[in-house]
């Protein structure tokens, strides 16, 4: 748990703000490891409080000016620590509101081919069963599947007759369905 | 990322003196000195009303004076509490109810006794006037607080830029309101109620970012 807030924080600051490195430097150490305490029982996560301890000895650092060495120390660093630990919480909250994080699941590899669905198995082998069909069938797929034409526009694109596509089409399927199992 | 002691040393190396901010009372007592010195300057210039011996003894004028003035004292003495990060939220509070009483002179002129706006009235020279007094106070008493606000790098920018254009707005308003006779209830809302929130609206919107201090 965290330390007890010296009494000498108060002496130290007042220092820093009068340009002594040296006593600067003995506070932040010093309020450090109670400032992850803090920021620990703030909720954040183990990863985070490295960052949230940054995020509040800058801060402490951008506005020394305002602490008045007659106060006490610790509710002032405990009121800047907590400004900064609730601006990050709610910077998560947003994030977690709008972001997935990635999974296992999500990731890809760079190459092309595990990107693009059409380059993928079951896709490439339903392409080339349809291109090793005979000319008259693999016209009919064509037009009256990939295309999606009506057979009336399907039979003047092709010059065969309508019934003659049906059972193009029908024979084409059939044939589709032995080379594509269904697994 | 580095690692916390590689900050702290980063921090500490050349670690310059700074100046400590004056106790928040004593800054908001210089202010507050600087806004009245303001309307006092401006009463010299353009005058007082020309019914300001009937003003004061009108007890509804008085109020609203002495409520928008304490507003603007209170809202200033707020706006240097919370502009620190380790003074109470509950000055905010503060400067309500001299408010009620500042506000209750523009309900009380509008509902006990609506004034029309008499025939042939110089209206628009009339609203010129009232709104270059209010933007003769406002505009370098916005910019003066806000530079001294600035100074304590407020960790709560928003409540410190919405008190203080409150502080602006009622200041603005006092000298308005020794210097302009508005008779016409509709006017009173239109070149007064409106431009007083029109101030307190563009000083909190513009202030809530520019004093929050990138750090």
């Amino acid at each position: 748990m965290s330390r007890e807030p010296s009494k000498d924080w108060a002496g130290l600051m007042a220092a820093a703000q009068d340009g002594d490195a040296k006593a600067y430097a003995a506070l932040l150490s010093a309020i450090t490891p109670y400032l992850r305490a803090v920021a620990r029982r703030a909720g954040l996560e183990s990863d985070e409080i490295e960052d949230g301890v940054q995020d509040i000895l800058l801060t402490v650092h951008s506005i020394r000016q305002s602490y008045d060495p007659r106060r006490p120390f610790a509710p002032w660093l405990l009121a800047v620590a907590r400004h900064r630990l609730i601006d990050r919480l709610r910077r998560r909250g947003r994030l977690r509101l709008r972001e997935t994080e990635l999974t296992a699941f999500h990731e890809t590899f760079v190459a092309d081919e595990t990107n693009l669905p059409e380059e993928n198995g079951e896709i490439r082998r339903l392409k080339k069963a349809i291109a090793d069909l005979p000319p008259g069938q693999r016209q009919a797929v064509e037009l009256l599947r990939l295309q999606e034409l009506s057979l009336k526009e399907a039979a003047a694109r092709s010059g065969q007759s309508p019934s003659a596509l049906k059972v193009a089409l029908h024979r084409a399927l059939r044939r589709l369905r032995i080379l594509m199992p269904r697994s | 990322m580095r690692s916390t002691e590689e900050l702290i040393a980063s921090l500490t190396t050349g670690l310059q003196p700074v100046r400590r901010l004056k106790p928040p009372a004593l800054r908001a007592l210089g202010w507050i000195l600087l806004a009245t010195a303001l309307i006092a300057v401006l009463v010299l210039l353009r005058g007082f009303r020309a019914d300001i011996a009937d003003c004061v003894r009108d007890p509804a004028f008085l109020i609203q004076l002495a409520g928008a003035w304490l507003t603007g004292m209170a809202a200033t003495i707020a706006a240097f509490e919370v502009s620190l990060p380790d003074r109470a939220r509950g000055w905010l509070l503060l400067p309500l109810p001299f408010a009620a009483f500042w506000l209750s002179g523009f309900a009380y002129g509008c509902l006990a006794d609506w004034v029309a706006i008499p025939a042939g009235a110089p209206v628009v020279p009339d609203s010129v006037r009232c709104l270059e007094t209010l933007v003769m106070a406002s505009l370098p008493l916005g910019l003066v607080l806000w530079i001294m606000l600035r100074r304590a790098r407020p960790l709560r920018p928003a409540a410190t830029a919405w008190i203080g254009a409150l502080a602006v707005a009622a200041f603005a308003d006092t000298a308005h309101l020794l210097i302009h006779v508005v008779e016409a209830s509709a006017l009173v809302l239109v070149i007064n109620l409106v431009p007083v929130t029109l101030i307190l609206l563009l000083g909190g919107l513009l202030g809530r970012r520019s004093l929050a201090v990138a750090r």
